[in-house]
């Protein structure tokens, strides 16, 4: 049986990983794709303590982050391809609409 | 054997996290996402979480990815040319991204062995599976409230998602045309 610990410091370098994507990347399709490696991350963590404690209730979060990442996907897509429409570019350093 | 299996599938999860924070081309950083996913479903179904693992692999690995393809592909995203923001920014996110990894694994690492001891002093809590029985009785009884409302934001993300995407007709050529 792997101690609990381990799974929780994978859980800490794979969000670390995704949040220093979102801030170094500029493609806003790979800055989504780093969010979802971030909240992947979090679902190892409940799943290592709903294991740690016998208990489903992490599991049952999980299957919700999964929803509001599906959610999140679909709007977060649609809102690059209308981004791209208007300015012709998914690069975060594009939109500077409203900072004139 | 268990514990050599958990750890290979974590140091695959890990540099291909990397892969998708590293690669130019986003295609790959898609690859290598799929990749990540699959390792962390393989995790879930060490952690004995069945139910989860595979709808990781079908909801996030299946479709979530076919989404990410998709637009890239749509969108025909060529490869990120050298950024431009200079070397000292870049330094200084991963000097940051580093200590943020220590800071939350040294603090989940307490959390882990508090909650450790006080599981252990426990009588006896004995290990669950998330088999599809077990994960459905939950659902259904304890968070139903809570997936009906996960319901209602799936339907609001569809069509807010329609009506983001879809492509905006000028009432005033659409007259023009009819006219014509």
């Amino acid at each position: 049986m792997t101690p609990i610990s381990y799974y929780l410091v994978l859980s800490a370098t794979l969000f670390s990983i995704g949040a220093v994507g979102v801030v170094v990347r500029r493609s806003a399709i790979v800055v989504f794709m780093c969010i979802e490696l971030m909240l992947n991350a979090v679902n190892v963590a409940f799943v290592a303590f709903s294991r740690m404690h016998g208990n489903l209730t992490g599991q049952m979060a999980v299957v919700f982050v999964m929803v509001v990442a599906a959610a999140e996907a679909a709007v977060g897509l649609a809102i690059i391809i209308s981004g791209f429409r208007a300015l012709r570019s998914v690069e975060t350093s594009a939109a500077v609409e409203l900072r004139r | 054997m268990s514990t050599m299996f958990a750890l290979l599938m974590a140091v695959v999860a890990v540099v291909s996290a990397l892969g998708v924070v590293l690669s130019r081309n986003p295609i790959h950083s898609a690859l290598f996402l799929i990749l990540n996913l699959l390792t962390v479903a393989a995790i879930f179904a060490g952690l004995d979480a069945h139910f989860l693992a595979v709808t990781q692999i079908i909801v996030y690995a299946g479709a979530i990815m076919v989404l990410f393809l998709f637009v890239i592909m749509l969108l025909n995203l060529k490869v990120e040319e050298p950024k431009r923001r200079g070397r000292i920014y870049a330094f200084l996110s991963w000097v940051g991204g580093i200590s943020f990894a220590v800071v939350i694994a040294k603090v989940f690492r307490g959390a882990s062995e508090g909650f450790g001891a006080a599981v252990a002093a426990r009588p006896a809590a004995e290990p669950v599976e998330g088999t599809v029985a077990a994960i459905g009785k939950i659902l259904f009884t304890e968070f139903a409230f809570t997936f009906e409302v996960a319901s209602f934001l799936l339907i609001a993300a569809i069509v807010g998602a329609v009506m983001l995407a879809k492509r905006r007709y000028r009432t005033t050529e659409f007259r023009s045309s009819e006219g014509a």
